[in-house]
This record gives structure tokens, C-alpha cells and sequence, in this order.
């Protein structure tokens, strides 16, 4: 039992590395705000709450660990909690971008535009 | 290529640095450290805190945390006197301009969820205290998180019509102020030394370790922290035009 959760804990923070320098690399190398936000949620999400789940997993496995309920509860609850204020703080960015007309919009597709535009 | 030559030679030099200085590990107690663990954790006038650097803090250095918050209480002085109003100024500071939009619902709905876990972490902090790392500062400090992140998501009118405005804010503060000083005061009464713990406040009630008077400290500047920061942070979000308006500054 707690193998598998050192397998699995491990390989989630494996995750969480890649995800991380995928993150890392859109973020230089994509064109735009808005797409460059996209690269620096999957750093948070996939980089930061995946890795903490798979901290969370690895704590429950390793039986040596002194407070390790403690460790994995908190790990868990800071996992949580970026997985919910991530996205909401992405949210806010580009609503605030799109609002102050900061950042240039030409947009490829505009979903949104075509179904007012339908009413 | 130079670049990577300059990186690899700093990394390098870094490594060896930090190899050639090492800090020496102390290989046992000291007697200092002796002495301060014998009576703030093991003995029998002690606060039997596990955490012993907040019984130090509080105990031995007690006169010194007090200065170091009433460094902290002077400075939100400062700039509650820096923001100082009239009446009507202080009443067209909290009207509410009537065009607000809101933030899209997804930003709202999250701020709500992780205020309510924010308020149980602080508080959390602060009422532990006395068992692990973190206490009244701190919690306090976590505390004002809470506000902070209603005025941005909301706005600093959210707060203030449901009942937190500056004036709540520095009665809170003030109370938790009035609180240290009146734990503080207390051995006095019966004959013992300002700022004494032991034997005037229980160690433990009902078989909980509450550390004496460590956790009426932490909780009173928990209140405290949180409620100087919010004071601040409603001054500060007091939008400019309003400002510009008060001072009759011209565009």
C-alpha cells in the first residue's frame, strides 16, 4: 500500500516539474497576454497543486514520517485552496487586461461576439 | 556562450563558498539554552509550552514584544493620522458611486470560499500559538488577508455595509490592545511581577495545555493585528477621485 502511494506521490511530482517548465517556456515564448496567462495557469495548477497532492500521497505512504497525517492534511488544504484562487486570479487578470483595453485584441475566433451578434 | 561560462562560474563559486564556511553544528545544549528550556518548558513555574521561543518571547522577553507591537500600533497611528477627515468627508468617503460593474461571478464566488477558509487558518494560527510555530502576529497578520481580498474582489463598500468600517476596525484594535495590557497587568494584583506567568495563569484547564497566559496574549494580538491592518487597508482603498475631490485639486 504505501509503495503504491510513493509511486504515485512521486510521479505526480514529476508532473508537477514538467507542467512547471512547460509553464516556464510558454511564458517566453508565446505571443500575446492572454495566451502567455494560459501558460502561467498550467504552472499553478499543474505545478503547484499536482505536486502538492502527489507531497500529500507521499507523506500518507512513508510510515518513518513523524506528523505525517499533519504533513499531508496541510499539503492537501494548500492544494486546495491555489487549485480554487488560481483560476479565479486568472480570471481577474484578463477580465482587468480586457477591461482597461491594455492589451491589443484580435482575436482569431470571438464565440462570444458571434452569439450577441445573433440575437 | 560567455553567459553560461559567468553562470556556471558563479554557481560554482557559490557551491564552494557555502562549502568552505560551514556553519558548525553545535554539538549539544548550551547552558544558556539549558537554563531557558529547564524554565519555560520542563519546570515547575514553566508554561509547559512545547513552543518555546513564544514562552521566551512572552516570559523572558516580555517588556521587549511589547515595545516591538507598540512599534507596530504607532506606525497605524501614523497613517490613521496621515488619512484624517471631517465628518462630511468621512460620509462622502463611504458613499457609493452608483456605476459599479462587478467582477465576473467565478472571481466572487472563489473569494467568498477562500475568505471563510482564510478566517479558519488565521485564527488557527493565532490559537496555537502556544503548541506550534506562528502566533498572535502572525494570525493577525494572516487575518487581514481576509478584508484585503473582499476590497479587491468586491469593493471597500462591500465591507463597510455589512458593518466592518474604520471605526469597528479601531475598536477591535483597541480592544485587543486594552486586552495585552490588561494581561500583562494582572500579577500585579496579587503581588508578582509585571508580565509574569507562572504560577498566576493555569498552565492547563481541563487537561489542555494552554501555556498560561500565552494564549490570552496571542488571542488579544491576533485581534489586534487584524483589525490595525484592515483599519489601513480601508484607508488605502478610498478610491483617488474621491481624494482629489476632498482636496479640490483641479484636473
Amino acid at each position: 500500500m504505501s509503495e503504491i502511494l510513493f509511486y504515485l506521490g512521486a510521479v505526480m511530482i514529476i508532473i508537477g516539474g514538467i507542467c512547471d517548465l512547460f509553464g516556464a517556456i510558454g511564458l517566453l515564448r508565446f505571443p500575446n497576454f492572454y495566451v502567455r496567462l494560459h501558460a502561467a495557469t498550467v504552472g499553478t495548477i499543474g505545478g503547484a497543486v499536482v505536486p502538492l497532492f502527489g507531497v500529500a500521497l507521499l507523506a500518507l505512504g512513508a510510515d518513518f514520517l513523524p506528523h505525517r497525517y499533519a504533513i499531508a492534511g496541510a499539503s492537501f488544504i494548500t492544494g486546495i485552496i491555489v487549485l480554487l484562487a488560481a483560476p479565479a486570479g486568472a480570471t481577474a487578470l484578463a477580465y482587468a487586461a480586457h477591461k482597461a483595453k491594455l492589451v491589443e485584441w484580435k482575436p482569431k475566433v470571438d464565440h462570444l461576439a458571434e452569439v450577441r451578434g445573433n440575437d | 556562450m560567455k553567459r553560461w561560462v559567468t553562470l556556471i562560474l558563479l554557481l560554482a563559486a557559490v557551491i564552494t563558498l557555502a562549502y568552505v564556511f560551514q556553519v558548525p553544528q553545535p554539538e549539544d545544549v548550551r547552558p544558556l539554552g539549558e537554563f531557558y528550556l529547564e524554565n519555560s518548558y520542563f519546570g515547575d513555574y514553566s508554561a509547559k509550552s512545547p513552543e518555546v521561543i513564544t514562552s521566551i518571547l512572552w516570559d523572558y522577553r516580555g517588556i521587549d514584544t511589547l515595545f516591538e507591537t507598540a512599534v507596530f500600533f504607532l506606525a497605524i497611528i501614523g497613517s490613521l493620522t496621515v488619512f484624517r477627515l471631517t465628518r462630511e468627508q468621512e460620509k462622502e468617503v463611504k458613499t457609493e458611486p452608483t456605476q459599479m460593474e462587478p467582477l465576473p461571478l467565478p472571481i466572487r464566488t472563489v473569494t467568498k470560499v477562500i475568505v471563510a477558509m482564510i478566517l479558519a487558518v488565521s485564527a488557527s494560527i493565532a490559537l496555537h500559538g502556544h503548541l506550534t510555530p506562528g502566533g498572535g502576529f502572525q494570525g493577525g497578520s494572516a487575518l487581514a488577508v481576509a478584508p484585503l481580498l473582499i476590497i479587491a474582489a468586491y469593493s471597500k463598500y462591500a465591507l463597510e455595509n455589512n458593518g466592518l468600517d474604520k471605526t469597528r476596525a479601531l475598536i477591535l484594535r483597541s480592544i485587543g490592545l486594552l486586552g495585552i495590557a490588561l494581561v500583562a497587568l494582572v500579577p500585579l494584583l496579587s503581588g508578582s511581577y509585571i508580565m509574569q506567568n507562572q504560577p498566576i495563569f493555569p498552565a492547563e484547564i481541563n487537561g489542555q495545555l494552554i501555556g498560561g497566559s500565552l494564549i490570552y496574549y496571542n488571542f488579544f494580538e491576533f485581534l489586534a493585528v487584524g483589525a490595525g491592518f484592515t483599519a489601513v487597508f480601508l484607508l488605502l482603498a478610498i478610491p483617488e477621485e474621491k481624494f482629489k475631490k476632498i482636496l479640490g485639486v483641479r484636473r
